[in-house]
Formats: C-alpha cells, sequence, structure tokens
C-alpha cells in the first residue's frame, strides 16, 4: 500500500482498489505501524478507491477507534459522493473530517501543530 | 526535386475549422512573442493521439505570421518542423531539417518557392535576400554526411538556424511528435536537446515541443537539466462550447441536420475530440442516415465503434503501434480493464502483474503506448489516457477476441447483448414456456453426469422406441455412455448480438464451465433452439447449423467450444436426424426431456412455475429481466456489483442511482455469502427493471438468516449491511426461512417521498 510523509508527524495512506476485508486489513495494519513509528497524524486518501463494503467500513471504525486511544488524528480525502453518503450512514463523518483534496485535509493539520 | 518532403498535417489543417482553445493559444503566443525580448520561455505540450496537438500548433502559427507587421524587428518567424515524417537515419533527418528549414524561410521572407528543391539554390537565394552566408554551413554538413557522422550533421542542420535571422527575424520552433526523436538510430536519446540546449536557455528562441510521450520527453530535459526552462500544457478535448460549434462546418458541408440538443450530447459522447466529431461527420454523410434521436445517435456511434470508421481507427491504430498479434491482445486486454472497467492502476509493477507477463514484456508493450500517447510514465507512475470511443473500441475488440476469459466479463457481455435487443422479444407462447423449463433445468446442471442417449434422438429413439417409461429409465441408468454437463454459469433467453439482430437469435444461449473451473480452456457455450412446429424441418435444422456457425466464428470458439442443441416436440424423419447427427447438434425429443426433467426433479413441461413469472407484472411495459448465479467466493460480489451497472445503464440511471444500486447488491451479496451457509455455494441474483423501478433480488438456499441480537459483542463494528441496504434502496423486503433467504430491494427510479423501510418474514 502506497503511503507517504506530509510534513512533520503527517502522512497519507492512498486506499486505491476495492475496501474489503483484505484492503481493510492492509489499511488497519498500515495505520497502526504509523502509530507505532510515531506519526500520529493520518490522511487516508480515497482518490483510488472504487468501492467500498461494509467489512471496509467496519475497519474504518475500527482504525478511528484506534486513532482515538492512541490521540491521534484522522482525516479522510478525495470521497466521491457515494462513498461520502457510506461514511455519513454509518455514523463514521462525524468523527472524522473530510476534505476535498489532499492539501486541504494536509494543509488543516499544518495548522493545528 | 524535393526529397522527402510531404505537407502532412500541415496540408491537411483547416484554420477555419479550428475551434476553442482560446486560453492555450494566447498563452502560447504570448511565450513566443517574448523571444523578441529574450525571456522567451519554451513549452512542451502533450496529449492522446489525434486530439489536436499539431493543429495547435498550425493554428498558432498561422496567428503569428497574420500578426501585424508594425512592431519593429526582429519579427517572429514561426517554424513547423514534425519529426513523424523523418527517416530513422540521422543523416536523412540533418538532410530534410535544412530542407525544410530554408525552403519555410524563403516562404516566410515573400519568396516564391523554387521549383526544385535544391539546398544549394535555396541558400543563394537566402543570401541573395542579404540574410547569411549559408553555403559554409552547407559545405560542413556534406562533409559530416560523406563521413557518415550522423552526430554532427544532426548539431550542424539544428545549429542552423540560430545563425539565419540576424537583426531581422528570430526562429520560433514548433516541433511536432518530438517523440519519434528516440527512434535515431545510434542517436543517445536526447541529444537533439544536448544540442539545442544553449539556445533554449538563452530565451530568445522559443521552443514548442510537441508530443505524445511526455515522459520519455520529460526524462530527456531531465538529464539535460532543462525541465525547468518548460512549461507544461496538457491538451485535451476541446471545451463543450467550442465542439458544438466545431459541429458546424461538418455537418454543413455534407448537408447533414441534427437537433441542436443532440449536438451537444453527440460532442460529450465523443469526448469533444475533433477527430471523432470528424469521422463521425462522415461516416452518417457515408451511410446517409437520419440521427433524430438519442437512439438512432447511440446506435450510428456503436456501428461506427464496431465495424465503421471509428473501428477502423482503432483497429490501425493498435496494429501499428503493436505489430505482434500475441501482445496485442495482451495489450487490448490489459487496456480493457484499465481504460473501460476503469481499473485504478499507477504503477509499472501492477501493470504487469495485471499483463500477467514479465517485466520485460510488459515494457515492451507499456512503451509502445506510452510512444503512440496513450499513457504517460513519470519514472514510477503511469497514467492512462480517459478516452469515451478508446474505452467503447477496447470493450468491443476485448469481448471479440477473448470472451469468456473470466466471468465478470461474460456476464457484462451477455447483459450487453441483452439489453441491445432485450425489449424486441416477442411472447411466443408455448415455445417461451418450454425454453423457460429448459433455462430452469440449465442452472440446475453443475457438472452431473447425464446419459448421452438423452441428446442423441437417432440413438434413443433406435433403442427405446418400443419399450415403457420405466424400461426406458432402468435402460439409461445401465447405459455406459456419459455426458459430463457444466456448471452452468449463466443462461439467457432471447439472446443476440449487437450486431446483425436474428443472424444470432438463439431461444437459450448458457455460458458455463467444465469442471467449475472458470477458466476459458474451461469454457463452453451452449446454443439451444426449441422447435414447436408440427413436423421437424431440414430447414430449421440447417438455419440452426448456420447460426452456430456465425456465433463460432464471431466469438471465435475452438471446435467442442460451442454445444448445439434442438429440442423439438413434433414429428420426424431419418433423414432430418440424420442431418442433425452430421452436424453434431444434440437433438433431443419431448419424451426425452421428460426424462431430463425427471433426473433434475422437476415438472413436466405444461407446468409453468409460479416463481417464474416477473414479479408484479404489469400490463404494458413487460419488465426486462436478467439474471445471474454467482459462486460464493471471495470477491465475487463485484461481478454482481458490475452487472447492475449494465443493467442501470440501460436505464439510463443517474451516477449517483448507479452506485447507490451497486453498493446494496454488494451488501445484499455479501450477507449472502456471510450468514447463508448454503450447501449449494451459490448465489442467485435477478434484476427487473421496468420504467419505474428497479428490483433487485438476492437469493440463497442457505438456512435462513436471523437478525443478529443486540449487544453481540463477536463481531464488533460489523452488521452494517442490512442498515446499508435500507439506507441506499427505497424498499427492503425480506423473505427468510430453513430453505434460504431472498432479499428483494427496490429503487424507484422517479423521485419518491418512501424512505427506506425494512420488512422482515419469516417462514417458520
Amino acid at each position: 500500500m502506497k503511503t507517504r510523509e506530509a510534513g512533520e508527524g503527517t502522512s497519507v495512506v492512498y486506499v486505491n482498489g476495492y475496501l474489503n476485508s483484505l484492503l481493510g486489513e492492509e489499511v488497519e495494519r498500515v495505520v497502526h505501524d504509523l502509530l507505532e513509528a510515531g506519526r500520529p497524524r493520518v490522511v487516508l486518501n480515497f482518490e483510488g478507491t472504487r468501492l467500498i463494503n461494509s467489512i471496509g467500513i467496519s475497519f474504518i471504525i475500527g482504525i478511528v477507534e484506534r486513532m482515538a486511544e492512541r490521540n491521534g488524528t484522522l482525516a479522510f480525502c478525495s470521497l466521491n459522493r457515494i462513498n461520502q453518503d457510506l461514511f455519513r450512514m454509518t455514523g463514521v463523518s462525524r468523527y472524522v473530517r473530510a476534505f476535498d483534496s489532499e492539501e486541504e485535509a494536509i494543509a488543516f493539520f499544518a495548522q493545528a501543530v | 526535386m524535393r526529397l522527402l518532403w510531404s505537407q502532412g498535417a500541415e496540408a491537411s489543417f483547416r484554420p477555419g475549422e479550428f475551434f476553442g482553445r482560446k486560453e492555450e493559444l494566447s498563452s502560447l503566443l504570448r511565450v513566443c512573442l517574448e523571444g523578441k525580448s529574450g525571456i522567451g520561455a519554451s513549452v512542451l505540450i502533450y496529449g492522446p493521439p489525434n486530439v489536436g496537438k499539431s493543429s495547435l500548433l498550425l493554428k498558432l502559427k498561422s496567428e503569428i505570421k497574420s500578426l501585424p507587421q508594425s512592431t519593429a524587428p526582429p519579427c517572429p518567424f514561426p517554424f513547423y518542423y514534425s519529426f513523424s515524417n523523418i527517416l530513422s537515419h540521422p543523416l536523412a533527418l540533418s538532410q530534410h531539417f535544412l530542407q525544410e528549414y530554408l525552403w519555410q524561410l524563403l516562404v516566410f521572407l515573400g519568396e516564391s518557392p523554387p521549383a526544385a528543391f535544391d539546398l544549394d539554390s535555396l541558400c543563394d537565394t537566402l543570401a541573395a535576400r542579404g540574410h547569411m552566408e549559408c553555403r559554409e554551413y552547407l559545405s560542413a554538413h556534406r562533409r559530416y554526411s560523406e563521413k557518415g557522422d550522423g552526430l554532427s550533421a544532426l548539431a550542424n542542420a539544428f545549429s542552423f538556424p540560430f545563425a539565419t535571422g540576424g537583426e531581422l527575424l528570430y526562429p520560433i520552433f514548433l516541433f511536432d511528435d518530438f517523440q519519434y526523436t528516440i527512434k535515431l538510430q545510434n542517436i543517445p536519446e536526447g541529444a537533439i536537446f544536448s544540442i539545442l540546449r544553449p539556445y533554449i536557455k538563452a530565451g530568445h528562441f522559443p521552443m514548442i515541443v510537441s508530443g505524445s510521450s511526455p515522459g520519455h520527453v520529460t526524462s530527456s530535459l531531465k538529464r539535460e537539466g532543462l525541465y525547468g526552462s518548460f512549461q507544461l500544457l496538457e491538451v485535451g478535448g476541446l471545451s463543450p462550447d467550442a465542439s458544438v460549434k466545431a459541429w458546424g462546418p461538418l455537418f454543413e458541408r455534407r448537408k447533414i441536420r441534427i437537433p441542436e440538443s443532440l449536438a451537444v450530447r453527440a460532442a460529450a459522447r465523443l469526448g469533444h475530440i475533433p477527430i471523432y466529431q470528424r469521422m463521425l461527420a462522415e461516416e452518417i454523410s457515408f451511410r446517409n442516415v437520419r440521427i433524430e434521436d438519442e437512439v438512432e445517435f447511440e446506435n450510428q456511434f456503436a456501428l461506427s465503434v464496431t465495424e465503421g470508421k471509428l473501428n477502423r481507427y482503432w483497429r490501425e491504430f493498435f496494429e501499428n503501434a503493436i505489430p505482434d498479434r500475441v501482445n496485442r491482445a495482451r495489450a487490448i486486454k490489459f487496456l480493457k480493464r484499465v481504460i473501460y472497467d476503469r481499473f485504478p492502476i499507477d504503477t509499472f509493477e501492477g501493470a504487469f502483474s495485471l499483463m500477467g507477463t514479465s517485466p520485460e514484456e510488459g515494457s515492451e508493450i507499456l512503451s509502445a503506448l506510452e510512444f503512440k500517447g496513450l499513457l504517460k510514465s513519470d519514472f514510477e507512475h503511469i497514467e492512462f489516457v480517459r478516452d469515451p470511443v478508446l474505452a467503447d473500441f477496447l470493450f468491443w475488440a476485448f469481448e471479440r477476441g477473448v470472451l469468456g476469459k473470466n466471468t465478470s466479463q461474460v456476464a457484462a457481455s451477455i447483459v450487453q447483448a441483452k439489453i441491445a435487443h432485450g425489449l424486441q422479444e416477442e411472447s411466443r407462447g408455448g415455445q417461451e414456456a418450454s425454453a423457460e423449463m429448459a433455462k430452469e433445468m440449465m442452472r440446475r446442471w453443475d457438472c452431473r453426469d447425464v446419459p448421452a442417449l438423452l441428446f442423441d434422438f437417432g440413438k434413443f429413439h433406435e433403442k427405446y422406441s418400443d419399450k415403457g417409461l420405466l424400461e426406458i429409465l432402468i435402460g439409461l441408468e445401465e447405459d455406459p455412455r456419459r455426458v459430463r454437463l457444466p456448471k452452468i454459469s449463466s443462461v439467457s433467453k432471447g439472446y443476440r448480438t449487437l450486431r446483425g439482430g436474428s443472424r444470432f437469435d438463439f431461444d437459450l444461449v448458457a455460458y458455463g464451465f467444465h469442471d467449475g473451473d472458470f477458466s476459458e480452456e474451461n469454457l463452453v457455450i451452449w446454443a439451444v433452439d426449441v422447435n414447436t412446429e408440427k413436423k421437424l424441418a431440414q430447414s430449421a435444422v440447417e438455419h440452426f447449423e448456420n447460426r452456430c456457425r456465425l456465433l463460432s466464428l464471431d466469438k471465435g470458439l475452438k471446435p467442442g467450444q460451442l454445444r448445439k442443441w434442438i429440442f423439438f416436440e413434433g414429428a420426424w424423419d431419418a433423414a432430418v436426424v440424420g442431418l442433425a447427427d452430421r452436424y453434431g447438434i444434440h437433438l433431443t425429443h419431448r419424451t426425452q426431456m421428460r426424462l431430463f426433467l425427471n433426473l433434475f426433479g422437476m415438472q413436466e413441461l405444461e407446468k409453468v412455475p409460479e416463481e417464474r413469472r416477473p414479479p408484479e407484472g404489469r400490463p404494458g411495459d413487460k419488465p426486462l429481466e436478467f439474471e445471474l448465479v454467482l459462486p460464493m467466493k471471495a470477491d465475487t460480489e463485484v461481478v454482481a456489483a458490475r452487472v447492475a451497472e449494465e443493467v442501470a445503464a440501460y436505464a439510463s440511471l443517474d451516477k449517483d442511482t448507479v452506485d447507490r444500486i451497486k453498493m446494496a447488491i454488494i451488501e445484499a451479496c455479501i450477507n449472502a455469502f456471510e450468514h447463508s451457509e448454503a450447501e449449494t455455494g451459490k448465489v442467485r441474483l435477478r434484476y427487473v427493471l421496468s420504467p419505474e423501478r428497479i428490483e433487485l433480488f438476492v437469493q440463497d438456499e442457505g438456512k435462513g438468516f436471523r437478525a443478529p441480537a443486540e449487544g453481540d459483542e463477536s463481531k464488533r463494528n460489523r452488521g452494517w449491511g442490512l442498515k446499508l441496504i435500507s439506507e441506499l434502496v427505497d424498499e427492503v423486503h425480506i423473505e427468510t426461512g430453513e430453505h434460504g433467504t431472498t432479499v428483494r430491494m427496490v429503487k424507484n427510479l422517479h423521485p419518491a417521498s418512501d424512505d427506506g423501510s425494512i420488512t422482515t418474514n419469516s417462514e417458520g
């Protein structure tokens, strides 16, 4: 899975493909590793996400919980309409800020530091 | 003689038919004019093939030439040079370049072009105008040529323009098709930029470099440390306004009339790309068709992509880009997934694995595609063009070439074929009922062995014509000859391909896989006709055989991949039975059919089961129905979503609705996979499309579904499926019992106040 560092303590994770249990697990692992490595701010970039299913969403909820436990901050970016709706329907969007673009998400983190 | 001289793009360019691109033109013009003050930049123009890069350069050239002469010298001299028609030998290129430059310069200075294309006389004419003494250059060039020193000859030729202008003019280079320079023999990539480097850096000589392969060009620029000196300009389709205007002269000249609103839609359909617009206008005129509504336009477009001009255009493109057949097929299959299916891929490794090739072979294909402008690469990243016409062509090419490679494509193609003509299906009474029955039976096959005699009427009759049913049953059980039936993935009624209508019309077509193995080698297609005439006629058998042969040809089926089967009810004669036998057609009479049904635990032909009737059938519009059987395997729900997309496309639903339907069906499938524990390992899907709504049925034969108990912590964060479904569609109904669960989801196609509701009905 592709990730990149975007400033101090901030990382972008690119969720490309079909967010099912397989990919969900991988995202969870990557975010976990980032937290372990002392990088508490994570942007999940959904630009390349074709589909998300409910199992994928359950992994995202797991990630939200873990971030909260570890005082990390999570943001989403580049969600298309249906994926935005899915996060709204499941209530995930109440806990995570979503930005239109990766730049906006990174800028938000940069301000927050 | 003007050796190697060809006007190419320049001759075919019609300034009067150039529309749009105002912003691009004005910024390019500014760059060009700033050369005068020494701050001229250089621009790299890139974009897919034939999108209009050359036209843009030529339009720029004519704009520069038509600038008012009032400004003080030096004045800009636009020199257009295309590398596409050069030979790959550097000496040939340098010679051609010199000739072309001198020629265009003289024309620019108002000289009438000499009749003979002779470097020396061109040079003399230039000297007579007081511009420069160029004989020295030419003799040096001749010396290098004689020595065969290609690199020096190139350096000589490409430095020449910078010495010609003096105080009076400065050349502006409009270099077209620059990607061809990487094909020069024995010349390192980027050599031309090495030669031009000092002039580019000087800022007095603006250079507009255009090419379809920006990856190669940018890497050369980076090597030469020139990347920062170039602005990048990507050229795509025209703006919607401009492309609608572009129809004007195209239609006018050919006396084509189409409604204004359709012109807008048609331009968008073609990605606002002028060359497609021209080709389609030519095609409409050539075929002399009237286009008055969207359906007629779509038909014409489909015709063009499958067998007309748009098809030829892309077919020749691929033949030319990748001459090797095997690699071409690979490239088409690969591109089809990336461009048509929008498979996200942006790394080389990903591309190689999707192609199923080694990096060496894969690189060869990718570099051919890059050279032709279908992808751009930047070291690690690759990006593919998004061209709607190319996407449709690829779908067609894939269907033709490698049908059956995997189930999702097969499913999608069946639906496509079906929706194209599905509405024309006619009810044919008894025949319809028989086909319906056979369809249900074929679905139950699933790799079973059945007596071969049930397929062979001749031998069956010979052996059992005077026997009673019980005797036949016992006889069949002991019969050693068996046919192993494939696992059927999909059966459709009234199959027709997109082209030719009744030529491919069968009562049933089934796709299945031997041994339950979903691979191309094991794909088998069954074409079935139900004959309810009083007597089975020889002509009916001949007609069936002919259609089968066409289908085989059309789909490129290997011998044995197409199974041919006729059911009949009436009388027969030995000659007809013999004929079917010769053609290898399975022949099954009503008596055999009864035995078949018995084998699969089904009822007699006369009774049509209730559940097979379309749900809530209403008078007037007959709902369209599609069916799909999926194995319960990880990720097969994506196939269901893909088919839903195709069905929704037929109803022209908006993207949001389509996405919601896709997500709902994915969730319902996942639920079935997770909860049903069905022994059959299959989920059956039905899509019913009517003008008012789309209904989706997901049925499993599992042990029934129970809503999870509140507070069940074993699957924390899970259990979103049903909630999501109810949010995504307008109605959800769940029928569940010990024989399985059916989830029925309804999405109204016209806005309604009805909010998502779930009803559950347990049988026991």
